[in-house]
Order: C-alpha cells, then structure tokens, then sequence
C-alpha cells in the first residue's frame, strides 16, 4: 500500500536530500514539503498524510511543539543533526529517528518497519482516506508532559480529566497533563467511544468494567485502571440509551 | 675557613643554635651572679649532654610514630606526652650522674632521691617542651607554606585545564548539518561542494591545532570564522547574510582562539536559525584608545535566560581575564531595531 509522506525541514539541502533518498522507494508518494512548523501544520491538516519526515531544529517551532499542536498525529520519523539525546525520551519504539547525513540502510529499516506497523494496525480499520471530522480510535496522538513523550492511540485512553485549564490523560501507567480544555476534547473525540460522564471526566466506553447505580439517580462506573467515575444524572439517561442499542 | 651553612641539614642547625643559646643564657647569668666554677660546667656539660642526646632520641621517637600527619589535637596532646615521659627520663638520667659525679649542689642533698628526680624532671619538662614547641611550629608552617604552594601548582592545572576543554568546543550539530548540505550539493551544485569541504576541513583542522596555542592573531581567527559562515550561508542560503567591517590594523592582534566563532556560532543558533525569514550577521573590528573592540551584530532578540544558562558567554569572560587580565571586558547586550549585540574589549599590550 502506498503510503502519503510530508518532508518537514528549514533547509531547501536537507529537503532535497531526503527527497533523493527516498526515490528509491515507490512505495512512498511525497506529497508535500514544509519549511517550518506553521506551514506544515497547514498541509497536514489539508493533505493528511499517513507520514511525516520531521526535522527537530526548526525557526520558532520545533518538531515537538508542531506535534504538541495537532490533533491528529501521522507517523512520525524525526530527521535530525545531532538531537538523538531529545528522543530518548520516548518509550522504545513509540517512533524512529533517522541522524543527518542520513544513511540509506537506516532509512531502508525505518519504511520497512513502518509497514509492519500498518499491517497489524490497520486491519479492521476502515475510512483512512475518508474525511472525518472526529477523531478515530486508531488516530494517535502526541503528549509531551517535561521530559518525557508518548505517542498515544486513541484506543489506548481509559479516561480524561480536567484540571483547571489542562486535562490529564490516563493511558497504561501514565498520566500527563495536555494543555487542552475538556470541552474542546469532547468536540475532536468519536461520541461513539469517548463519553462525557459529568463536568470533569470523559471516559472510553471499551475500558469501562463495571456499571454501578449511584445516588440521585446517577451511575458510577469503574474503568479497567481502577478509576472509579461518577455519571451524572442528566449523563446517566444518555448512557443508558447509547449503551441499550 | 668558611662554614657553608645551607649544607647542614636545618635539624642539626636548630639543635646546635638551640642548646648553644642555652647555654649562652645559662652561663650569662651564672656569671653575673659569680657563679661559674668547676662544679657549675661540670653540672651543665651533663644537663647539656643529656639534653641533646634525649632531645634528638625524641626527635627519632616522634618520626617513628609519624605524629606530625596526624590531626592536630593528636598532635598536641602527642607532643605534650611525649615532653613529659622523655622529661621523667631525663629527669632521672641527670639525677643519676649528678650523684655519680658529686656534681650535687648542697640544698639538693639535703633532698631526698625522689624529690631530685622529680626537680630535674620538672625542669626538663619546660626546656623539652620549648624545643618540642619550636619543632612542632617549624614543620606546621613549612607545611601550610607547602600546601600554599600546591594550591597554587593547582589552580594554575585547572586554568589551563579550563582554557584547554572552551578550545576543543565545536558543535557537533553544525558539523553533521553541514555533511547534509554538502552531500546534497554534490549533485546540484559539485563545484560549491568542493569548495564546501574545503572550508570543513579548515574549521576543523584548526579546532584541532588551536588546542596548543593560547592565542592567535585575528587573522587566522577570520579565515575560521568566514569559512565557518561560507557553510553556514549554504545550509541556511538567502536566508543568512554576512557584513564585515575589519579594520586591517587589528589583524595580528592576539585573540583567543576559536573566542570570535564561538561568538559567531551563538549569533547563528540564537538569531538567525530562530527566524523563518533568517536575518543578517555583522562582524567588526577596531582599534582605539589602546582598546581593541571585536563586535558581533545579529538580527533577533536577545534571551533573558541566556546569562544564566550560557556556558559560552560565562567561559568566554573568564577566558578574556585569564589571558588579558580584568582590563579586558565582555559584554552582550540588545540595541534598538531588534539587533543583539556581543562586544569584546582586550587592551593593547
């Protein structure tokens, strides 16, 4: 399957370099090329590529602060000089980086190992080309809390909870804090999936374990993590109509 | 005949000055008061005999227990004891001879032996502790004269140490951006290529020489630089551009080197990458008042955090004064217009 690819770099050289390189393989069509971080915001959200070749170093915004900003993550491979100590941040093989000048036999391993990626997640999934407004759970998203950063899935995310301006991801051991209000989550997120159970939590209805009945007329729902979240009254008619059909 | 004092070690000096003043001291009173008869020499060649025999065994005994590297309480309760236990056998000794000799005064044989001994001791006791005090106070300050010395052995090490680890400073994310832009040049432009690596292998043969030398003249410093800003212009092509305004006079003055492309290199990562639309780098040098000046000009704004995290611009001060002494001034300041300015100031001569 062929496979859409932004390049992402302030230099025209570094560009063209890694356009060369990957004339080598068919199986990625570079369909766009950026050269800082505003621009490529705009392209990806306007062509949605599966890829992106994303320089670190950039004027005004670095590869980490493009990704902070957008709601959909593609795949990422960072392309950098000498910045390999920034992505030891990452949990192993969240991504993969490739060190300028970049060797050809690196890049041959980083595609390879993106296709293996796709066959085991793509299965099942459908509408990739079609033009959705919401978020999907196969959708990943990138979360930076200090030092450390995660490329998550949807389908990772029991729970999101705000706190103050932020809100507080719950996804296997963790839980960092996004500079991202609730509301405006619950507006990018597939209704479907991620349910909005009172003012401060959305939860993802696949990671709920049990259904308790709560005061007032209320529910109290306990997550595969050990959450336990409270549904409002007005939340728990909703709940009980999604969750009867 | 000459005696060549500086040949005998300085224990023996302070030990014949030391019992010779004492019997300077002694005789001068005895002979004010009329005292001095064959029985006063006889009694003070034994106490002077006995003395410097026993003081110099002392001298052995406080070597063999290495009491002067001890810590200081140790030390002083070390020298006391030993005073006293030396001073009881001495005491003893001379005790001893006196009766052996008849060298007794006659109110001392009215005493009994115990009472002599323990006069003798007494007496010993302060002349042992004087010269123990001398010895102890001789080796305390030729030893912190030794460690001021080491100090200062050390604190020379550590400058040229520190001036060593700001030379062999190159940004390894410039070296490998450059390769990068290189090797896409090869095919785009071969003949801007060659003279790419050229320039690569300028700055980084001189990183390596420079390690020896403490400074240069700024004329190698500027063939550095402009060679490092020939590669910078390629990697960030129209959207970099250069201004020198060298004054000739100044090209044989000493410069610390690699000093002016690390203030170069700074102008680049903070001003001009940090901008999408790059922005202009002016580079001058001049002499006046017996002052020469080095100017680094970037477009961009100057970072508040930047004095406390810039290892650069804290080493690039130390280094002016290591070198030129506190008359040479470093300073980093932003002007009007958006222009970040960094000023060296090394007096002449």
């Amino acid at each position: 399957m062929k496979k859409t690819a932004l390049i992402i770099d302030d230099e025209r050289l570094a560009r063209n370099e890694l356009k060369k390189l990957l004339q080598d393989f068919p199986e990625i069509e570079i369909i766009g090329e950026a050269m800082n971080a505003g621009e490529a915001k705009t392209l990806i959200s306007e062509l949605r590529p599966d890829l992106i070749f994303l320089d670190i170093q950039m004027p005004e915004k670095t590869g980490f602060e493009l990704l902070e900003e957008l709601d959909r993550v593609p795949f990422v491979i960072f392309t950098t000089a000498h910045d390999e100590f920034a992505l030891k941040a990452f949990e192993v093989n969240a991504m993969d980086y490739l060190l300028k000048p970049i060797d050809p036999q690196r890049l041959t391993d980083a595609i390879q190992k993106l296709s293996l990626v796709d066959e085991k997640e793509t299965v099942g999934i459908d509408g990739k080309n079609e033009l959705r407004t919401s978020l999907s759970e196969s959708d990943q998203v990138f979360v930076k809390d200090g030092e450390k950063c995660w490329f998550v899935k949807l389908a990772e995310i029991r729970l999101f909870e705000s706190v103050g301006n932020y809100a507080r991801v719950f996804f296997g051991q963790n839980r960092p804090l996004i500079l991202k209000s609730l509301n405006s989550l619950e507006e990018r997120l597939d209704q479907k999936i991620f349910f909005r159970a009172n003012r401060k939590h959305i939860v993802n209805l696949r990671m709920i374990e049990k259904v308790e009945p709560f005061f007032n007329g209320g529910l109290l729902l306990e997550i595969k993590g050990g959450e336990k979240i409270e549904v409002s009254r007005r939340q728990a008619v909703r709940f009980k109509e999604m969750m009867s059909l | 005949m000459k005696l060549n004092f500086k040949h005998i070690p300085k224990y023996w000096l302070f030990q014949l000055l030391g019992w010779g003043f004492f019997i300077a001291i002694n005789t001068f009173f005895a002979a004010t008061f009329n005292q001095i008869d064959n029985l006063y020499i006889g009694r003070l060649t034994t106490f002077v005999g006995v003395g410097f025999l026993m003081s110099h065994i002392m001298r052995l005994l406080i070597k063999k227990v290495s009491l002067l590297s001890r810590p200081l309480n140790t030390q002083i309760f070390g020298f006391i004891l030993i005073s006293l236990v030396i001073a009881i056998i001495v005491g003893a000794t001379e005790t001893y001879l006196t009766i052996l000799f008849g060298l007794e005064y006659k109110e001392e044989i009215k005493l009994g032996i115990s009472q002599q001994i323990i006069g003798n001791s007494f007496y010993s006791f302060i002349y042992l502790f004087i010269w123990n005090c001398i010895y102890f106070i001789f080796h305390y300050v030729s030893e912190s004269r030794k460690q001021q010395v080491d100090t200062l052995k050390l604190e020379t090490l550590v400058k040229s140490l520190e001036l060593k680890t700001i030379k062999a400073h190159i940004n390894p994310h410039f070296i490998f951006n450059a390769m990068n832009s290189i090797r896409a040049l090869i095919d785009e432009n071969p003949e801007r290529a060659r003279h790419a690596i050229t320039a690569l292998s300028n700055i980084l043969r001189s990183s390596m020489l420079t390690d020896q030398q403490e400074t240069i003249s700024l004329e190698k410093e500027m063939k550095i630089v402009q060679d490092y800003l020939a590669l910078e212009q390629i990697r960030f092509e129209d959207r970099l551009s250069v201004i020198y305004d060298i004054d000739d006079e100044t090209l044989d003055n000493p410069v610390p080197p690699m000093m002016l492309q690390m203030l170069v290199e700074n102008a680049i990562k903070h001003g001009i990458s940090k901008s999408v639309n790059g922005g202009e780098i002016k580079i001058s040098s001049s002499e006046s008042e017996g002052l020469f000046q080095l100017v680094v000009q970037n477009t961009g704004n100057l970072d508040k955090k930047i004095n406390h995290e810039g290892f650069g611009l804290q080493s690039t001060e130390n280094r002016l004064s290591l070198l030129f002494g506190t008359a040479a001034k470093f300073s980093i300041s932003e002007k009007e217009n958006s222009i970040v300015e960094a000023r060296v100031i090394i007096p002449l001569n």
